[in-house]
C-alpha cells in the first residue's frame, strides 16, 4: 500500500501538563493504524498535527513515541490553531500525519560527544534528541545541555532536566536573559545569553556534534561561536523553523534557497546553509 | 501513406468527435476580452489563432480553491470531489510543458490524491503556435507530452497520437483524417530558450536585481498566470454542524507573507521575494533541483504592470563576468 502522507490520522487528546503561562506539553494518542508509521520518528522530525476546525501545524515531538504509541507535543500557544489546542479538553479528536523531514543523524553521532544548544522553546525538538542519546547512553560520548530562556519562570522542563543531570548522564548548564525573580528556584543558573555559556566551555570541540536549536537570531551568532572553537560546520546541527503547510514538498511555503525544510530539513547543518541568505 | 491529415473544413466535425471523450475546452475570448481556456459551448467561439491564454491550463489541475479535506466528528476524510472528463484543445507546447513539470511534482514520489484523479481525466490536445515578441520557448519539444497533437500544415493539421487515448480519438476521427498533401514541418521556436541556470553565477550579485526590485509592485500577476507556480496556502473552515472542510488555494510567493513564520518573516524585502521566485523558476526545488520550471510562454512579461523582463537578466546586460550564455 502507499504511504499515507495527505490524509491524517485520527488522534485524541490524552493530557496537557502546563510548563510556562504559554507553553504545554500535550500527550496525543494516534489511532492504531498511526502507530506504525510514527514509530520511524527520529529526533528532529516532525508531524502535522491537525486541530479540527483551526488547521494544522508542524510540530517536532518532545520526545519518541512511548511504549503506549502516544506522542509527547510541547506548544505554545502562538496562532490559531495552538490557541484551539490550548483551549481543547482531555479527549478532543485531534488528527495527525508524519513523521517528515530529516532529523539528527543519529548513526554518525554515536561515539561522540554531543552538545545540545536550546533557547527557549528550541528546547523541545532537542529533548527527543536528548532522550535518545541518554536511553542509549553507552552508544554516545560526553552529553551536554545548554539551556537559555528569557527569566526563570519560562524555563521548560527544568525539574525534568535537573533530575536528569543529576543521575550523571549528562552536563546541564542553565541560563537565563535576566532573573527579576532573583536566583532561578535553587538550580544552578547562570544570568546571560547562551553565547556567553558557550563562550566559557571547555570541550573536545574537534570530534563534537553540537545540536542547535532556538529563535533565528541564536543561530547566527552560535554557529559563528561554535565554528571558532572548531566544531567543523558539517557537525554543527540546525533545527530550523518555518511554516510548513503540506509537509510533503509541494506548498513551497518553507523554502529556503533551492532546499525545502521540509524535504531536507528541519535538521540542517551548518555547511548545507552557508550559501542561502535566507536560511538564518 | 498514413491518413493523419485533417482539413480545416473537417476541424468543426472533428471537435464533435472530441465532445465524445469528455467536455471540450479550448481557447475562447471570454465576455470580459480576456483570451482563456473556457468550455466550447458552440465551435465557432474557438480562437486557434491565440497567442496565449491569461490564466494558463493548471487551473484544470490545481484549481484556485479547491477542498482537500473535509473532517466530521472529529475525523478527516479526503475530500475532493470525483472530477469529470475534460478534453483539453489547443494546448500550445509551452503550456504542454507547464502541465509535465506539475505532473513531476505532483505525481512524484507520493502523488497527490486530488491532482492526481483530475489528471487521469484531463485528455491533453496539443496544438502547434506562431511564437509572438513575448515567447521564449525553444518549440518543438513538447509535442509528445499530450494524448494527440496537431501541427498546423497548409490549409489543415497533421495529427500524432502519444497515448492510448490519443490514438482512440484518432480511430473515433479516422473518417475525417485523409493522407496528408504536405511535408511535416518542424514546428516554430522563438529561438531563445531560457535554460537552466547555475544559482551562483545568475543569481548572486546581479544588479538587474535592484533595478527589479526597484519597480515590483508585488501584484503577483506573474505568478498567478504562470503555467508552472504551484505554491499553495492550505486553510481550514469549520462549520456550524460540527465539521469542517480544509481547502487549498493559489499562494504566491511575492506576497510578503510568503515567507512568515511565528515572530519573523524571511523574505522581508521584494528584492528577496523576487531573487527567490526566480531562483525557484530557473534552477528548482528539491527533488527538482537544477531543472528550469519557465517554459518560455511569455505570459509573465505581458502581464506585468511595471514591464519587468527577466530576459533582460539572460542576455548579458549587467551580468556578473562569465554569466551569459
Amino acid at each position: 500500500m502507499r504511504e499515507r502522507k495527505d490524509l491524517p490520522f485520527a488522534a485524541t487528546l490524552l493530557e496537557r501538563r502546563d510548563l510556562s503561562e504559554d507553553t504545554a506539553l500535550f500527550r496525543i494518542a494516534p489511532e492504531p493504524s498511526a502507530l506504525k508509521p510514527l514509530s520511524a520518528f527520529v529526533p528532529g522530525q516532525f508531524v502535522q498535527l491537525s486541530v479540527p476546525g483551526g488547521g494544522e501545524v508542524p510540530i517536532s515531538p518532545a520526545d519518541l513515541p512511548a511504549g503506549d504509541g502516544s506522542l509527547e507535543l510541547c506548544v505554545r500557544r502562538v496562532g490559531h490553531v495552538t490557541e484551539l489546542l490550548h483551549r481543547a479538553r482531555a479527549g478532543a479528536p485531534l488528527g495527525i500525519r508524519g513523521p517528515f523531514g530529516t532529523g539528527f543523524p543519529l548513526q554518525e553521532m554515536e561515539f561522540r560527544p554531543v552538545l545540545l544548544l536550546a533557547g527557549g522553546l528550541g528546547i523541545a525538538p532537542l529533548r527527543s534528541l536528548l532522550m535518545h542519546l541518554l536511553r542509549n547512553r553507552a552508544r554516545y560520548g560526553e552529553i551536554t545541555l545548554m539551556y537559555g530562556a528569557r527569566q526563570p519562570k519560562l524555563m521548560l522542563f527544568r525539574e525534568e532536566l535537573a533530575s536528569l543531570a543529576a543521575k550523571g548522564g549528562m552536563r546541564l548548564y542553565l541560563t537565563v536573559d535576566f532573573a527579576p525573580e532573583g536566583p532561578a528556584g535553587g538550580y544552578s543558573c547562570a544570568v546571560g545569553l547562551l553565547p556567553d555559556l558557550l563562550k566559557g566551555y571547555r570541550f573536545d570541540a574537534e570530534n563534537s556534534y553540537a545540536a542547535v536549536c532556538g529563535p533565528p537570531p541564536l543561530y547566527r551568532c552560535l554557529t559563528a561561536d561554535l565554528e571558532r572553537a572548531g566544531v567543523g560546520a558539517e557537525r554543527i546541527l540546525l533545527s530550523l523553523e518555518r511554516r510548513m503547510r503540506c509537509g510533503i514538498g509541494r506548498c513551497c511555503h518553507c523554502a529556503l534557497g533551492q532546499k525545502l525544510c521540509c524535504l531536507d530539513g528541519p535538521v540542517f547543518r551548518a555547511s548545507e546553509l552557508r550559501q542561502i541568505p535566507e536560511a538564518l | 501513406m498514413e491518413r493523419i491529415f485533417l482539413h480545416n473544413q473537417q476541424l468543426h466535425e472533428f471537435l464533435e468527435t472530441l465532445r465524445l471523450f469528455g467536455e471540450l475546452h479550448a481557447p475562447t475570448l471570454n465576455d470580459s476580452g480576456v483570451m482563456a481556456f473556457s468550455p466550447l459551448r458552440q465551435n465557432s467561439d474557438l480562437r486557434l489563432d491565440y497567442s496565449r491564454t491569461q490564466i494558463p491550463p493548471k487551473k484544470f489541475l490545481i484549481p484556485f480553491r479547491e477542498e482537500i479535506l473535509h473532517y466530521k466528528e472529529g475525523r478527516y476524510r479526503l475530500g475532493h470531489p470525483r472530477p469529470s472528463e475534460i478534453v483539453l484543445f489547443g494546448v500550445h507546447p509551452c503550456d504542454l510543458d507547464g502541465i509535465a513539470y506539475l505532473d513531476l511534482v505532483f505525481l512524484g514520489e507520493a502523488p497527490d490524491p486530488a491532482y492526481a484523479d483530475r489528471r487521469a481525466r484531463l485528455t491533453l490536445v496539443g496544438i502547434s503556435c506562431e511564437p509572438d515578441d513575448f515567447c521564449f520557448c525553444s518549440g518543438g519539444r513538447s509535442a509528445d507530452r499530450c494524448d494527440l497533437f496537431l501541427v498546423a500544415c497548409g490549409d489543415g493539421f497533421l495529427l500524432s497520437a502519444h497515448s492510448g487515448k490519443g490514438e482512440a480519438i484518432a480511430a473515433a476521427a479516422a473518417e475525417l483524417l485523409v493522407e496528408p498533401p504536405c511535408a511535416i514541418a518542424p514546428p516554430a521556436a522563438s529561438g531563445c530558450r531560457v535554460t537552466a541556470q547555475d544559482p551562483q553565477l545568475r543569481f548572486s550579485d546581479n544588479p538587474l536585481w535592484d533595478k527589479f526590485a526597484g519597480t515590483c509592485v508585488s501584484c503577483g500577476a506573474c505568478s498567478v498566470c504562470c503555467p508552472t507556480c504551484y505554491c499553495f496556502d492550505v486553510r481550514e473552515y469549520p462549520d456550524l454542524s460540527g465539521g469542517g472542510k480544509r481547502v487549498r488555494e493559489w499562494d504566491n510567493c511575492l506576497f510578503v507573507t510568503h515567507g512568515e513564520v511565528a515572530g519573523g518573516n524571511f523574505r522581508q524585502t521584494r528584492l528577496e521575494r523576487l531573487r527567490y521566485r526566480f531562483l525557484h523558476k530557473y534552477c528548482g526545488f528539491t527533488p527538482l533541483q537544477g531543472m528550469t520550471s519557465c517554459v518560455g510562454c511569455g505570459r509573465c512579461k505581458s502581464v506585468c504592470p511595471v514591464d519587468i523582463d527577466l530576459r533582460e537578466l539572460f542576455e548579458g546586460d549587467g551580468m556578473p563576468a562569465g554569466g551569459a550564455q
